[in-house]
C-alpha cells in the first residue's frame, strides 16, 4: 500500500478533491465547436453564459479562437492539472481524451457521451476500459452517460441543453443528486417557476467511477447545501448507501425517489422469510432506519428538498392551521390527520387564554378553534396578530399558514408577516389559485418561506419536516 | 437437489451460495448457544420409555427435506403420554427415515415470525412478522439491516399490527421486552459470523407474558462452513 496515489482513496481525501467538482478554477471542453448542433456548442455556451469566473478552454483541433476564447488543439496543449475537463465526444474518441487527462493530471472530467454499459455487452467493456485508465491515477470521473453539473454558487454550468430550451435555477440550497439526465433536466427547468434555486446538481449517468456516495460525502460538508434530494434507478451499493446515509442526515436532510421497484419473485421459495422480502419492501424499511425521507414522485421530491432546505425539523406533531377559507381548512384537517396514512400529525390543541386572545383579532363569526379561519375578512395585520400567538405557544409545533388571493384585505404584503413567523416555528405555506397566488408563490420564494400551490403538497412538505425531526431524534437517541 | 446425512440438506441452486439447511435440535442448539429461548425437548428416532418431560409435549417430524411440516402431518400438539405413544407410532409409519423431536408445550401466548436473510444490496437484513397466516395473508412484516439497535427493535414492533398487543389488549398481556431482545440476539448472532449464516426461519416464535421462545427453527448456512471438521453435531 505504498502507492502515493492512495491518498486519494480514503474518503477524506476524495471530499477534499471534490472541492474542485463544486468549484473549479479552470474548465477545459473537449469537443467544443461553434456548431449549435454540436453538444460542444451549447455546454460552452452555457458555460459562458453561467458567469463562471475561472479559466475556460475550448479544445478543437480545427479552431484557433471560438465565442470569443482561444481554442486549443489538444489537452496537451494546456496547463497540466485542470480541475475539470468535459468531454463533448462520443465514447470511443472520449476514451483518447481520457488518457490525455489522466497524462496531465486533470482531477474531474465530465464523460458525456452514451454508448456505454447502458447499450449492452460491447458498451460494458468500454466503461471498464474509463475505469482501467484511471485506476492509480488522480484523475476521476463523473459519468458517463451524464448531462453534466450544474453548480451555480460557482457559476458551473455544463449542461448539455442549450438554454433557449431549458431553463436552469440560480443559487438556492438544495443539492439534487441525479441518475437520470434528461429528468434531472427537466425537474430543474420545473422548479424555475417560483425561482427555487439549487445549490447543486450532478448527473451521475453510468457512475463509472463517482457515484451517490461520494457526491452524498461532498454535498455533507457543502456550506451551501441544507438538503439532499436524490432521483436514483439503482444503488451502487446498498450497504454503502446505508452507512454514509445515516452519517449524512445527522448534518443535512436526505430524500430520495427510488423508480424502479420491482414486483420480484420471493428470493428463496422454501423459507418464509424469504417469501416475504420483496426489494421493495426492504429498501422501505432500509429507508426509515438510515433516516432518509422517501419521494414517490419528482415533485414531493424537490417539495420536501424545498421545505427542509428552509425550515428546521419539527420537535412534535402538534399542528396550528391558520386561513381564510373554510374549506381549506378542513381539507388540510383530513390530509394530515387522515388514519389510512402512515405518516399522522395532531390538531394543535389551544388552551382557553390562547383562545381568547385569538378571538381579539377575528370576527365574531370566525373560529378560533383550529383551523383557525379567519373567514373572507382576514386582513395581513390579523395574521401577524395571531401568528404571533401561534410562534410563542406551547402547544404548537408546527404551522401551515394560508395566503390566499380571494381574501381583499390580504395582499402581497402578507410575504413580509409570513417571513417574519417562519423565522420562530417550522411554518409551511400553502397558496392556491394562478394569476395573483403565482406573485405571492414567487415572492415568498425570494424570501425562502417554503410555499407550495396545493393543499395536498402543503401538508406534504409539514410531513416531511414531522419525519426529519423524527429521525433526528432518533440517532440522538442511538448514541 | 442432493441429500447426505441426517439434518443436512445441501442447495444446489447454482446463483446462490452453496448452502446446508440445519434443523431439529442442531438449529435448537445453535439458538441456545446464542442465548435465545427454545422449548426442552429432544430429538430421536425411537420413542425412549422415559421422556424427561412435562407433559403435555408437541410432537414434529425433523428432517431438512420437509420444510414445511404441517402440510404433511407432521406435527401434532398438545399430546398426553397415551396420546403421545399412539401418535409417534403413526408418524414412525409415515416418516420411516425421519427423525422426531419431542418438546415441551409452549405456555399460551402470541406467535411471531422472526427471520433473517441476505440482501443482495444491504446485506444481512432481519425481518419480524406477525404470525401464523397473518405474515403470508397481510404481508404484515417489516425489516431492517443489521446489525440493528434496541431503538430499531422497538420500532420493528410498532411497524407491525402484531406490536400494538405489547400495550395488552383483552387481557392479552405478552413480554415485548423479550422478544426485542430475542431480535439483538440475532443481530449480534448474525455480525459476530462465526457459523456463516445465510438465512433463517424462526416460525413460529412464540410470545408469552414471561418469555419469548423459538418454538421451530430453520438455518441455512455456508456449505463449505458445514464441510468443516467438527462442525456437524
Amino acid at each position: 500500500m505504498s502507492d502515493k496515489f492512495n491518498l486519494f482513496s480514503s474518503p477524506e481525501a476524495l471530499t477534499y478533491l471534490l472541492e474542485y467538482l463544486r468549484n473549479p478554477r479552470s474548465v477545459a471542453i473537449v469537443g467544443a465547436s461553434p456548431d449549435v448542433r454540436k453538444i460542444g456548442n451549447a455546454v460552452l455556451d452555457n458555460l459562458i453564459e453561467s458567469g463562471f469566473e475561472g479559466q475556460i478552454f475550448p479544445v478543437n483541433p480545427s479552431y484557433n479562437e471560438m465565442m470569443g476564447l482561444r481554442c486549443y488543439p489538444s489537452l496537451d496543449h494546456l496547463q497540466k492539472g485542470l480541475d475539470l475537463v468535459v468531454i463533448a465526444l462520443p465514447a470511443k474518441a472520449a476514451l483518447d481524451v481520457l488518457d490525455q487527462c489522466v497524462r496531465n493530471y486533470s482531477r474531474f472530467v465530465v464523460i458525456i457521451a452514451g454508448g456505454f454499459s447502458e447499450t449492452g455487452d460491447e458498451g460494458r467493456a468500454l466503461e471498464d476500459q474509463i475505469k482501467a485508465k484511471i485506476t492509480g491515477s488522480q484523475t476521476r470521473v463523473v459519468g458517463p452517460n451524464t448531462v453534466g453539473l450544474l453548480f451555480p454558487h460557482s457559476g458551473l454550468n455544463t449542461a448539455l441543453t442549450p438554454s433557449d430550451r431549458l431553463f436552469y435555477p440560480g443559487k438556492g440550497s438544495v443539492a439534487f443528486i441525479s441518475q437520470s439526465g434528461a429528468l434531472g433536466l427537466l425537474v430543474m427547468d420545473s422548479i424555475t417557476e417560483y425561482g427555487l434555486g439549487i445549490s447543486g446538481f450532478v448527473n451521475i449517468g453510468n457512475r463509472a467511477d463517482v457515484t451517490e456516495i461520494d457526491l452524498l460525502s461532498m454535498f455533507a460538508d457543502d456550506p451551501n447545501t441544507r438538503s439532499i434530494v436524490m432521483y436514483l434507478e439503482s444503488l451502487a451499493s446498498g450497504e454503502q448507501f446505508f452507512s454514509k446515509a445515516k452519517e449524512v442526515v445527522s448534518k443535512k436532510p436526505v430524500v430520495l425517489l427510488k423508480t424502479g421497484m420491482s414486483r420480484e419473485a420471493a428470493k428463496a421459495a422454501s423459507f418464509h422469510t424469504g417469501a416475504m422480502a420483496t426489494d421493495d419492501r426492504i429498501l422501505n424499511d432500509v429507508l426509515r432506519q438510515a433516516g432518509v425521507i422517501r419521494a414517490y414522485d419528482e415533485v414531493q421530491l424537490l417539495d420536501y428538498g424545498k421545505a427542509l432546505a428552509y425550515q428546521p425539523p419539527l420537535r412534535g406533531d402538534r399542528i396550528a392551521v391558520i386561513t381564510t377559507a373554510g374549506g381549506v381548512g378542513v381539507l388540510t384537517t383530513d390530509l394530515l390527520t387522515n388514519p389510512q396514512d402512515s405518516i399522522r400529525l395532531r390538531m394543535a390543541g389551544l388552551d382557553e387564554k390562547e383562545q381568547a386572545e385569538l378571538k381579539r383579532h377575528v370576527l365574531p363569526i370566525a373560529s378560533v378553534s383550529n383551523p383557525i379561519d379567519l373567514t373572507a375578512d382576514g386582513s395581513t395585520e390579523a395574521y401577524e396578530s395571531i401568528l404571533n400567538i401561534l410562534t410563542e405557544s406551547e402547544n404548537v409545533d408546527g404551522i401551515i399558514a394560508y395566503a390566499l388571493p380571494q381574501t381583499p384585505k390580504i395582499g402581497i404584503d402578507i410575504v413580509h408577516a409570513l417571513k417574519e413567523a417562519s423565522r420562530k416555528k417550522p411554518m409551511v405555506v400553502g397558496v392556491i389559485g394562478y394569476r395573483l397566488a403565482t406573485k405571492v408563490l414567487i415572492e415568498l420564494e425570494s424570501v425562502k418561506v417554503p410555499a407550495f400551490p396545493s393543499v395536498r403538497r402543503t401538508t406534504d412538505a409539514m410531513k416531511a419536516l414531522y419525519l426529519y425531526g423524527l429521525y433526528r431524534r432518533r440517532l440522538e437517541n442511538e448514541h | 437437489m442432493v441429500f447426505i446425512g441426517g439434518g443436512w440438506k445441501m442447495s444446489t441452486d447454482p446463483s446462490k451460495e452453496r448452502s446446508f439447511t440445519i434443523v431439529g435440535n442442531n438449529a435448537k442448539n445453535m439458538l441456545t448457544r446464542a442465548g435465545i429461548s427454545v422449548p426442552k425437548g429432544m430429538e430421536t428416532k425411537k420413542l425412549p420409555a422415559e421422556l424427561g418431560l412435562s407433559f403435555p409435549v408437541a410432537l414434529k417430524v425433523s428432517d431438512p427435506r420437509i420444510l414445511h411440516k404441517t402440510d404433511v402431518g407432521g406435527v401434532k400438539l398438545n399430546l398426553g403420554k397415551e396420546e403421545l405413544k399412539s401418535e409417534f407410532s403413526v408418524m414412525k409409519k409415515r416418516f420411516p427415515d425421519s427423525s422426531f423431536l419431542i418438546e415441551e408445550m409452549q405456555q399460551q401466548g402470541v406467535e411471531f415470525i422472526v427471520g433473517v436473510l441476505k440482501d443482495p444490496s444491504f446485506g444481512y437484513v432481519i425481518m419480524l412478522g406477525g404470525g401464523g397466516i397473518y405474515t403470508e395473508l397481510y404481508h404484515d412484516v417489516t425489516f431492517r439491516k443489521l446489525p440493528i439497535s434496541r431503538v430499531d427493535a422497538g420500532e420493528m414492533l410498532n411497524d407491525i399490527r402484531e406490536g400494538m398487543l405489547c400495550d395488552g389488549f383483552r387481557g392479552i398481556r405478552i413480554n415485548c421486552e423479550a422478544l426485542k431482545e430475542l431480535l439483538l440476539s440475532i443481530s449480534r448472532m448474525i455480525i459476530d459470523g462465526a457459523d456463516e449464516i445465510l438465512s433463517m426461519d424462526l416460525n413460529p416464535v412464540i410470545v408469552s407474558k414471561d418469555d419469548a421462545v423459538v418454538v421451530d427453527a430453520k438455518i441455512s448456512i455456508n456449505a463449505k462452513k458445514a464441510d468443516a471438521p467438527g462442525k456437524r453435531e
